[in-house]
């Protein structure tokens, strides 16, 4: 699905958008400028039965809904360490918060299901997609840190997101934008009792904590608190593609069917700066904006590379001259010299299905593009947080 | 600002009080219907007597003109008003009386003493011509009439025709003895010519037509045998709601037309299909080669000239200008669909001046041709009012 | 965990405070979804369900991926009639006790058949050759009566969808108040049953054609006498007419809504025509 998904374009078409969006400054179908999403609506909470949902509608008439639910899960003792810490584990409790390898997280722990309506839940796009938004969420392994609640017991979190619409266009940056809302809208029920006691919880729906803690109601318990600053929120994906020069933000499918290079890039918020793995790429600044960092980046087939070249004048059968009967052979000749050139050398106006793979530089282009300071992710995570939660 | 998040419209609960007229909606519990247009999808039950007794209409059986009665009271608590009545939806008998024929969106079934009833089979608004009673539904899919210009997209590319996408419920069937050969040239089809169909149209190729005829199952035929028709290049395709009902692409005077575009675009082509398909392509004058302008021009030399072009899937030379403003119209298209306006000659060409004088005032400049989510909707109040 | 059914007979009210004949709240909006041919949202009481219809189409020549659900297998083919796809999604969310169900699962598939056999007797087929109608269903919380919603929903969304039909399909359940083992004869009739009530008791789904007496579908998986079976039918068929006024009574908000805002022009009223 999806990536590859087919998309019947003409080649007059592709190359009519080719030409468009290779410009400076390019001109999208639709008019947006290059950074700029196509306008959505946004609300979260539309189901109470769940730890946290959200719904996102695209004008196009694109909707996903996620919801996210929570259960109490033993943790499996781990017989690599038998009886490690039996004795000591009364004393150690106001420790553990510093101690990095006491609160663990497990990537067990969380559970996430894309579904899409016409597809197998097996489909490799399908897969594919819950990989990706999973990978991001993850990668950095703070976020299992969050689910745990004592040594013998964390929170097993389900994520389940549900495309409602049919995939009219590359479903992924919906999902994702839609699964931070429904994130940043989750909350678990406050912890009464204490230590490695068989978890006791607040009935009290309004005392229960976020699961991202938000600057201004900071009340949760210490111990989900206690790794994450406040600041820190779900990853988003983005998907950035470069055709010509430009770099283009939320490509439609359309644009997406032209695109020499297609990335899906996950962006998070770096918590711990100084905590840097060997993936991240630290921007200087921090003041007034987010401090942000690459979860994770794909690449995305673009459907670009399947399409049907189209065939130039010249060497069109079909067309005008040569249907008509070049009368002279010499003229013929020299027709099917042109022709085969046509076939290795690009024509103005005809569409040519790009080849090869991306180059390092544009790869690189597009990640410094998407993390720049005050640039299109940072936009995104603020317009993010302004949706209300409740 | 690259981003907008919109907070979801509140849904309003609708007053509830004001349908109490359970007798309005259409009654009589034991109609059976057996027309051709449907089977009877269940079992008749015979015990509920005792808890909903039947509703039986005498009148249908006794005056001459039996329209069904309703009341006419309900009205929707708003500026216009309008009566419940002008909604019909399905199972609602519309009459008995025999001396109508039943249209689309309608079938046949029996009411009481074996009396055929014209009862809709839509949720929509009843219309007639002359004795014929149809129901255009609120929204459905196109649905093709002779002679209607639609654009197409070739899907599949059979022995001695193509299937083509048209937005209807079914493909329409482009036949290869329906197109014009390249060159004018007038002759049967051969094999030969069949063996090359896909020089002339190849899947994903994009046509414009006119429906030629319906086969008995309502599938269409098209043909591209006029100057006017043939596949499309230089420009944008975009897919709105067609004529099935609702907004949309409406049948009006002209679906074809050039429009002087702003700000040095030059003249742009409009088509607007009837299926609710639309292509916005820079406008090119047919192109006459040096030798055929020495030899005599005649009218038939001139349809050679400019059929030779046909089939070529290779664009001109579009200026940046002109691509701008292809987008333009694109983005007003949009706006119009997406505030439920009609889209027509008329209305396009309202709003595409209307969009060049809010880019003229946006920050962006003239140079600015979004038109998405609150300035779509700018446009949308500025035409209705102007047009009100 | 057991109901307490006793209290019914006390004040002849039901757990959630309703009594024997009363429907749940239902809430319903038509054309929620811009992309999709035809759409609605629904809601009986907790149970809310969301339906997309794409179509009549035919499908093209197969270039992989589509596969359509499990009202039916392949696209139209040469098919005389219009073939009726379901695909139910129950989002994992959506009971209290999150319960993953895949693509295989039985209850599902059982659930696609019933609702696409059930639409296909409305719908008018055989004016769609080759076509498919893609119903696609999710359910984003469940409390009781989700085969009824599920239809009521279907039936909105392919109203929406301008498919001609003999007539909606309007669904509810009915039950008895009391267990089967109970064998209580004088066991009072129930209407639209919760998720508590359809765990302890007896109770069928019952579809209608329309206004009219016709059964459309009629499901009962439960142990019930057959003597309290006749009055529980009796009750959900006069619920399934409830269910069809209020789901007009949505189809017809939506259309004079449209007419209103110059959407639709208006046709001749019924009455202009009384006149010549």
């Amino acid at each position: 699905m999806a990536s590859s998904q087919h998309v019947l374009l003409s080649p007059a078409e592709l190359a009519y958008l080719h030409a468009s969006l290779s410009l400076t400054p390019p001109i999208r179908p639709d008019g947006r400028s290059p950074t700029q999403f196509r306008p959505l609506v946004a609300e979260t909470g539309i189901l109470p039965g769940t730890n946290g949902s959200a719904r996102i509608c695209f004008a196009d008439g694109t909707e996903a809904i996620v919801g996210v639910k929570a259960e109490v899960e033993r943790t499996r003792t781990r017989h690599d360490f038998p009886s490690l810490d039996e004795g000591a584990e009364g004393d150690d409790d106001d420790l553990e918060d510093n101690q990095h390898d006491v609160v663990k997280g497990d990537n067990d722990w969380v559970e996430m299901t894309v579904e899409i309506p016409g597809y197998r839940d097996d489909d490799a796009g399908t897969v594919f997609l819950s990989a990706m938004l999973s990978e991001a969420l993850l990668a950095d392994g703070e976020f299992t840190k969050r689910l745990w609640i004592n040594r013998r017991f964390h929170w097993k979190l389900y994520l389940d997101i549900l495309l409602i619409s049919p995939p009219l266009s590359y479903p992924l940056p919906l999902l994702s934008l839609t699964t931070h809302l429904a994130l940043l809208a989750t909350r678990l029920p406050r912890l009464k009792s204490e230590g490695d006691e068989d978890p006791l919880f607040d009935d009290d729906w309004a005392a229960a904590a976020y699961l991202y803690p938000r600057p201004a109601a900071k009340k949760g318990s210490k111990k989900t608190t206690s790794f994450a600053t406040p600041t820190a929120r779900p990853p988003v994906t983005l998907l950035v593609m470069a055709v010509g020069n430009n770099i283009i933000f939320d490509p439609s499918k359309e644009e997406l069917a032209v695109a020499d290079v297609a990335l899906a890039v996950s962006v998070g918020e770096s918590s711990n700066p100084s905590s840097s793995t060997a993936m991240d790429i630290e921007t200087e600044e921090t003041k007034g904006h987010h401090n942000l960092r690459i979860l994770s980046v794909r690449t995305i087939d673009p459907p670009s590379r399947l399409t049907p070249p189209g065939i130039p004048n010249a060497s069109n059968s079909a067309y005008g001259a040569n249907a008509a009967g070049a009368k002279d052979t010499e003229k013929k000749k020299q027709q099917q010299e042109q022709a085969r050139t046509a076939e290795s050398e690009a024509v103005e106006g005809v569409w040519k299905a790009p080849r090869g793979g991306a180059k390092p530089l544009v790869l690189a282009a597009l990640v410094q593009k998407v993390l720049e300071k005050g640039g299109v992710a940072d936009e995104v995570l603020d317009a993010l947080d302004g949706v209300d939660l409740n | 600002m690259p981003i907008t998040i919109l907070p979801p419209k509140a849904f309003r609960e609708p007053p509830r009080n004001l349908h109490h007229d359970s007798d309005d909606v259409m009654s009589d519990a034991s109609s059976d219907s057996e027309d051709s247009d449907s089977q009877p999808g269940g079992v008749s039950l015979d015990s509920g007597e005792t808890i909903h007794p039947r509703k039986r209409r005498s009148a249908a059986t006794t005056s001459g003109s039996t329209f069904t009665k309703r009341p006419k009271t309900a009205n929707i608590t708003s500026s216009i008003s309008v009566p419940r009545s002008a909604i019909v939806t399905p199972g609602e008998r519309i009459t008995t009386d025999p001396q109508w024929m039943r249209g689309h969106g309608t079938y046949l079934s029996s009411a009481t003493l074996g009396e055929q009833a014209i009862t809709s089979s839509l949720a929509g608004i009843v219309t007639r011509t002359n004795k014929l009673l149809s129901v255009r539904p609120l929204r459905a899919r196109y649905t093709p009439e002779v002679g209607d210009l639609v654009v197409g997209r070739i899907v599949e590319v059979q022995a001695k025709r193509w299937r083509v996408d048209v937005g209807s419920t079914q493909l329409a069937a482009l036949p290869l003895s329906a197109i014009n050969l390249p060159g004018g040239i007038l002759r049967k089809r051969t094999e030969t010519d069949e063996l090359q169909i896909r020089t002339f149209f190849a899947e994903g190729d994009l046509v414009v037509a006119e429906v030629q005829q319906l086969f008995q199952d309502g599938g269409a035929v098209l043909h591209t045998r006029s100057l006017k028709y043939g596949k499309l290049r230089n420009g944008v395709f975009m897919a709105v709601s067609g004529t099935g009902g609702g907004s949309g692409v409406v049948r009006s005077r002209r679906q074809v037309w050039t429009l002087e575009s702003a700000n040095n675009g030059g003249p742009i082509d409009v088509i607007l299909g009837v299926n609710g398909y639309v292509w916005i392509s820079k406008h090119v004058d047919p192109v006459i080669p040096e030798e055929a302008k020495n030899q005599q021009t005649g009218i038939t030399n001139l349809e050679e000239v400019v059929s030779a072009t046909m089939y070529s899937s290779q664009n001109d030379r579009i200026e940046p200008e002109t691509m701008r403003e292809i987008a333009r119209i694109r983005g007003v298209v949009t706006a119009l669909v997406e505030n439920g306006l009609r889209v027509d000659e008329d209305m396009v060409t309202k709003g595409y001046n209307e969009a060049v004088e809010m880019a003229l005032v946006s920050e962006g400049g003239p140079e600015d041709v979004y038109l998405g989510g609150e300035r779509g909707e700018q446009l949308a109040a500025a035409l209705t009012g102007r047009l009100a | 965990m057991p109901l307490d059914t006793s209290a019914y007979s006390l004040a002849l009210l039901r757990v959630d405070g309703r009594r024997w004949n009363e429907l749940r709240r239902i809430h319903a909006q038509i054309r929620t979804q811009a992309a999709a041919d035809g759409s609605s949202y629904l809601e009986m009481g907790h149970t809310k369900v969301m339906c997309v219809v794409n179509g009549p189409s035919e499908p093209g020549p197969r270039r992989g991926g589509v596969a359509t659900g499990g009202g039916g297998g392949g696209g139209g083919g040469q098919s005389k009639n219009a073939e009726v796809a379901v695909n139910i999604v129950i989002a994992g969310f959506s009971s209290v006790d999150r319960k993953r169900r895949g693509r295989g699962d039985k209850q599902v598939f059982e659930l696609q058949s019933t609702i696409s056999q059930a639409l296909a007797a409305s719908l008018h087929t055989h004016l769609f050759p080759h076509s498919t109608i893609n119903i696609s269903l999710h359910v984003l919380s469940q409390d009781g009566s989700l085969l009824a919603a599920l239809i009521n929903a279907a039936t909105l969304a392919c109203v929406d969808a301008g498919i001609p039909m003999t007539d909606y399909v309007a669904a509810c359940t009915a039950g008895s108040t009391s267990t089967y083992a109970a064998n209580d004869e004088g066991a009072d009739p129930l209407l639209d049953m919760n998720h508590q009530e359809e765990q302890e008791l007896p109770g069928l789904t019952v579809a209608t054609l329309g206004d009219s007496d016709r059964v459309a579908v009629l499901v009962c998986e439960s142990r019930v006498q057959v003597s309290r079976l006749e009055g529980m039918l009796a009750v959900g068929v006069d619920g399934c007419k409830q269910v069809r006024e209020i789901l007009d009574r949505v189809v017809r908000e939506k259309g004079i809504k449209m007419i209103q805002e110059g959407t639709v022009e208006r046709g001749v009223g019924l009455n202009d025509m009384e006149l010549d």
